[in-house]
């Protein structure tokens, strides 16, 4: 049996800006920008999406994501008129979750670190954390089992690489930016980008394989 | 002169993410897939390494808790609702 290969479709210059969902960021932000009140609201979604993923799979800290939520919102929604090429958008707003989140991290940096499950944990208001129901209608619970058992072992995994690869596999593999725009938000090249996501992928193997 | 087996194993194992994100050469696929129908260490090697990239894709397509989704919308509300303070420029 032979391994089935797919190319990822957004590393296409006619989707690049568009996410592995299919999301159209640069539509998206032109629609906002022309006044359109439920693309405004959808991309002010999207940005506070992304950074409560970041928060817990890259900084590995579910207490900071309601500050990287916020920091996150209020930069789109101020800085999205402005924007000049909307194509750009996504590597922006990744870089904007990236700052809105290690400007969390630094405001509690005396705090105790903390991992949690993204399966595990929600927020309370008050900054509390704690377990919620991940029950997933559309699937069976073995599947949902399975799936939740995945991601906690990824989380745990994620946390062994260090941070500039976590970085880069959670912005490639999570969140479905080409090569290129990894390179941009990372501040590398792509070669770079390349190199370091194959020993990430073969760290994250041995981690998830292991007995 | 003919790479040995290990060494052989060791380059292609180089090109194992390329392979995955479909990103080498057609002759390099070629030889890549030929070696992998014979080389049942690097074809465990390559599923499992697949199985790990689909993992992570995974994570990217959970949806937030309902909780969290809840005070996400909130804040929209609120942030939209305020109006001329929070209102980007034109």
């Amino acid at each position: 049996m032979t391994l089935a290969v797919t190319k990822r479709t957004e590393s296409h210059p006619s989707t690049r800006g568009q996410d592995g969902r299919g999301i159209d960021y640069a539509s998206l932000l032109r629609a906002a920008q022309g006044g359109n009140q439920a693309a405004m609201e959808r991309l002010l979604m999207k940005a506070q999406e992304i950074a409560y993923r970041f928060s817990l799979l890259v900084c590995g800290h579910a207490d900071d994501a309601d500050d990287a939520m916020q920091e996150a919102l209020l930069k789109t929604y101020r800085h999205a008129a402005q924007i000049k090429e909307p194509a750009a958008f996504r590597t922006w707003l990744y870089r904007t979750v990236k700052n809105a989140c290690l400007i969390s991290r630094r405001k509690r940096v005396d705090e105790p670190a903390r991992l949690h499950s993204l399966d595990e944990v929600a927020m309370a208001p008050d900054g509390s954390v704690h377990r919620i129901d991940v029950a997933d209608p559309g699937r069976r619970p073995d599947q949902v089992m399975e799936n939740s058992r995945l991601r906690q072992s990824l989380h745990r995994a994620l946390q062994t690489l260090p941070p500039e690869s976590r970085l880069i596999v959670f912005l490639r593999e999570v969140e479905g930016l080409s090569t290129r725009d990894v390179a941009a938000v990372v501040g590398i090249s792509e070669a770079n980008v390349k190199t370091r996501l194959h020993r990430a992928r073969l760290s994250l193997r041995r981690y998830l394989e292991a007995p | 002169m003919k790479t040995p087996a290990p060494d052989r194993c060791r380059s292609l194992l180089e090109q194992l993410s390329n392979y995955i994100d479909g990103e080498l050469t057609p002759a390099q696929r070629r030889a890549l897939t030929a070696h992998l129908r014979r080389c049942p260490c690097c074809q465990t090697m390559a599923d499992s390494l697949k199985h790990t990239v689909e993992t992570c894709r995974k994570a990217g397509t959970a949806r937030l808790p309902a909780e969290v989704r809840l005070r996400a919308r909130a804040r929209i509300a609120t942030l939209l609702a305020s109006g001329a303070a929070a209102r980007p420029r034109t």
